[in-house]
């Protein structure tokens, strides 16, 4: 494993991925430290969907195979739309949740 | 490294399934099942079995979910008084039960680190033999060619299985059907989501003479996009079967005893495949019949209906 | 190439799923814990796919495309639950 051998590509390769894996970290500490569901949501989705962007360019380039590269773009693409469809379907249920929550305690 | 890796998985499934089961509420056992279908997925990939993989991601993301929160939602709203939760109070039986079982687990455990390596005579032949049968895959060579007969015999117990829950889906409460309201994004990943998951089973089809994939994956992910249609109100459950959902849904097992049968009458011996060609036209069978039964079975009725957004 | 930077990254995301494994258990609110399901899905995805390249085993992209496509389908279902479902399980 000496460096020597390493080249500009692998190098690029290498910090997209490891800043991808950072940005998981970020929407990880999102998910345990945010005050409320929204906003727990809100850092999950877009810190992923970078981390999933960045992580894909990053094995694109190792791989350095063009129909590895469509499958890695074809998979971001349909996380960002599972994580946009899923963000939106588990807000308006919180949102349901709490309008529901409220108006129990206000009769009771 | 590796052993980093494979042991925080099998540490992971041990706790999740622990979770999944011990849980408070049904709801958080439920999300926990979901997480360790995902872990089961890892922990099939590091171990080399990608079929085993697809087939986990297939069925774990695209029908079981999603069908323990629909039978939770029915369950609640068929009886509101009653609290859904399990009861705190441990039977007796759990401590031997627990016992017996780890003992067991514990038991294969050490089976299977004391065999020696060396490839049993079955998985040779299997390798010797595979070229001889025009497949690449070894997986489908032993499902289709090989142990054809197993094949054919899961097949008609997956049919056996609908055929008992049709027995019950006759006198079930109809609970109300979810709030459906205004989803803009609903209708975009149906249009998205619904061709693709032909697309893909089709490809998990063909794919499946040379790498992972087969008529099962295939089959689970079709069935994953009939899952979808139902969750979004597009395919109503109804009663009464037509013969237009009759037909497919033996369509993988007449094809193969066809099939099977006929070669017969050449002399050939039972379930004797003809071609590469007799293989695909089994696997698309299977596919079909496989795919509707799942998505019956998460209907929970002998038919369905489309129903106009 | 650095030989332990893809296995590292692995264990790097399984630690992450772990840590977010508490938002799981936590909740307080049902949505919080499908919330943390999402986390799930998008890791195991990244970590399907780095497997992949690490083990040379392109199938396992196939795993992450089945993955990433159906991961709507339990979010759909989760949207027709009634609002107060798991309720009574997160008292401290």
């Amino acid at each position: 494993m000496s460096m020597g051998d390493t080249s500009l590509v692998e190098w690029i390769a290498t910090s997209l991925l490891v800043l991808g894996a950072l940005f998981y970290l970020a929407g990880t500490v999102g998910l345990l430290r945010f005050p409320d569901v929204h906003c727990r949501l809100h850092a999950l989705t877009k810190a992923d969907n970078l981390g999933l962007l960045l992580v894909c360019a990053g094995l694109g380039l190792l791989a350095c195979d063009w129909q590895v590269a469509a499958l890695l773009g074809t998979i971001w693409l349909l996380g960002l739309l599972a994580a946009t469809v899923s963000a939106h379907l588990i807000a308006r249920h919180a949102c349901r949740d709490h309008s529901a929550t409220s108006s129990r305690t206000g009769s009771a | 490294m590796n052993l980093a890796v494979d042991s925080l998985i099998g540490l992971g499934l041990v706790a999740l399934a622990w979770q999944a089961i011990s849980g408070r509420s049904l709801f958080r056992g439920i999300v926990m099942f979901v997480v360790f279908g995902l872990t089961m997925a890892l922990a099939w990939a590091r171990m080399g079995a990608p079929d085993l993989a697809l087939a986990e991601a297939a069925i774990g993301a695209g029908v079981t979910g999603a069908l323990m929160l629909v039978a939770l939602r029915r369950l609640v709203q068929l009886h509101p008084d009653q609290p859904a939760e399990p009861k705190r109070a441990r039977s007796r039986l759990a401590l031997p039960i627990a016992l017996l079982a780890a003992s067991l687990v514990a038991v294969i455990g050490l089976g299977a680190v004391s065999v020696d390596r060396e490839p049993g005579r079955a998985g040779v032949a299997v390798m010797d033999n595979l070229a001889e049968t025009g497949l690449s895959n070894p997986i489908t060579g032993v499902l289709l060619v090989f142990r054809n007969l197993d094949t054919l015999l899961e097949v008609a117990v997956l049919l056996a299985a609908f055929l008992a829950a049709l027995a019950v889906f006759r006198d079930q409460e109809q609970a109300p059907a979810p709030p459906r309201g205004d989803l803009p994004l609903v209708g975009a990943l149906l249009a998205i989501i619904v061709p693709l998951t032909i697309l893909v089973s089709v490809h998990l089809l063909l794919a499946g003479s040379h790498e992972p994939g087969g008529a099962f994956q295939a089959g689970a992910v079709l069935a994953a996009g009939g899952v979808l249609l139902i969750l979004a109100g597009r395919l109503q459950p109804a009663s009464g079967m037509p013969l237009a959902t009759a037909l497919p849904l033996v369509l993988g097992l007449l094809v193969f005893s066809v099939i099977g049968l006929a070669m017969m009458l050449t002399g050939a011996p039972l379930l004797a495949l003809p071609g590469l060609w007799a293989v695909y036209l089994i696997e698309a069978a299977m596919m079909i019949s496989i795919a509707l039964t799942l998505v019956l079975l998460f209907a929970g009725a002998s038919g369905l209906r489309r129903e106009r957004p | 190439m650095i030989s332990w930077l893809l296995p590292g990254l692995v264990v790097f995301l399984l630690l992450n799923l772990a840590a977010g494994l508490v938002r799981v258990a936590r909740g307080p609110t049902p949505a919080d814990r499908m919330s943390s399901a999402l986390l799930f899905g998008s890791t195991t995805v990244a970590v399907l796919l780095i497997l992949a390249e690490w083990m040379s085993e392109p199938a396992m992209r196939n795993v992450a495309l089945l993955f990433v496509m159906l991961a709507a389908v339990i979010s759909l279902a989760f949207f027709g639950m009634p609002r107060d479902i798991g309720a009574g399980d997160d008292e401290p």
